[in-house]
């Protein structure tokens, strides 16, 4: 069985290589469940499969939980309508709790530590560190994930309680916001740097006006960081050919 | 105020009625109507974590969520209900003629439905439903998220 969870861990890597409106990321969580279903025989094996792949969605790192889970629930012989009630009820608390943790927490986490670390001078250390800490961390997650669902079943709730994943939630988002904190002033200061006074003062007045702007409550539903910047960037490109 | 939306998504509890909803409603409670859901513990414990710690999750049965319809409707906070099919929907209305709005948020694909909108899928038995409940009054419209707009009944069934 080793084997075959290897085999759905690799697969589960793939899991948002067929995503579609339709079933969304159903069709990768069939085929990554599909090592773990084949030693059911013959007259369960196909039923099962084309149930794993249904529709399903949730986050990519924390789906190999439904996957084991639904594949343990159909060994432990739940009848179809379990089994599909198991995979709605896990796509919500998978979403969110894999947001709060990767999209809202690790990822933007270790970002900006790692924007402080070049300015702060690391360079290319830095951008090399953060690869492999977030992957490792981002690996272990997935293989944690799939084995934790194998073990539960439809018990799996037993792991989302895990004190640890909880603990990592309630520390990364504030983690989170202090390291993209940090990472403004410093990484604008280290962008800054090579420019001339006068320079450095104008981008400061623009950049408050543009944070004044964004705040502007007329500008709701219009403006958006994106679009001011990419103005931003037009105007400068355009003051710099009238103006060389 | 009290309950601001009454949605129909097959998803129940996830990240874009969570947030996606809740937050530019400010909403404190979700109500899931779902006589399954209801009396099945690991279900509801699994619904429960998807919401943040300080927000209410109340699971009901169509009977009990009739019953206690009107103090959801006049509750000083602000709720959504949600159910997870079509049939539930219906037998809601029937139970709780109060409630006048249906929101088709999310049903998915599953054999015998075709695509009606990128997030909507219905069976024509689920589609004809639909459009019944709208002609007894009660405003149906499709949208997924806030941002979008809403979508007539008359226009995806």
């Amino acid at each position: 069985m080793k084997l075959a969870l290897a085999r759905a861990l690799l697969r589960l890597f793939a899991v948002q290589g067929s995503y579609n409106y339709e079933r969304m990321l159903g069709v990768g969580v069939g085929v990554a469940e599909e090592p773990l279903l084949r030693d059911l025989g013959d007259a369960k094996y196909r039923p099962a499969v084309a149930r794993g792949a249904h529709f399903f969605n949730a986050h990519p790192y924390l789906i190999g939980l439904a996957v084991g889970a639904a594949a343990r629930a159909e060994h432990d012989g739940a009848s179809p309508d379990q089994v599909e009630r198991l995979r709605e009820a896990l796509c919500g608390p998978l979403g969110s709790v894999g947001d709060r943790l990767v999209w809202a927490g690790w990822l933007p986490f270790l970002s900006g530590l790692t924007l402080v670390g070049i300015a702060l001078g690391a360079g290319w250390m830095a951008v090399a560190a953060f690869l492999i800490v977030y992957n490792v961390g981002h690996v272990a997650l997935r293989w944690w994930a799939l084995r934790a669902g194998w073990t539960h079943g439809a018990r799996v709730s037993v792991a989302l309680h895990n004190p640890f994943l909880q603990r990592a939630g309630a520390v990364l988002g504030p983690a989170m916001a202090f390291t993209i904190g940090a990472a403004l002033p410093l990484t604008t200061q280290y962008l800054a740097w090579p420019f001339e006074a006068g320079a450095r003062i104008t981008f400061a007045v623009v950049a408050g006006l543009a944070f004044l702007a964004l705040r502007w409550p007329g500008g709701a539903g219009h403006l958006n960081g994106l679009r001011l910047a990419l103005g931003l960037a037009a105007l400068a490109l355009v003051v710099a050919l009238v103006w060389p | 105020m009290s309950l601001a939306l009454y949605r129909i998504d097959d998803r129940l509890i996830h990240g874009q009625v969570v947030v996606g909803w809740g937050q530019p409603l400010h909403i404190t409670f979700i109500v899931l109507v779902d006589d399954e859901v209801r009396s099945s513990d690991w279900e509801q414990d699994l619904y429960r974590m998807g919401v943040p710690p300080d927000m209410e999750v109340i699971f009901a049965s169509v009977e009990e969520a009739a019953r206690q319809m009107a103090s959801w409707q006049t509750d000083p906070r602000v709720g959504i209900l949600l159910v997870g099919d079509v049939n539930t929907a219906v037998s809601l209305v029937e139970h709780a003629p109060q409630v006048r709005t249906f929101n088709v948020g999310g049903v998915h694909h599953r054999a015998g439905r075709t695509e009606r909108l990128r997030f909507v899928y219905l069976t024509d038995d689920e589609a004809a439903k639909l459009r019944q409940l709208a002609a007894r009054g009660v405003e149906v419209t499709a949208q997924d998220v806030p941002t979008a707009p809403a979508i007539p009944v008359g226009d995806f069934t």
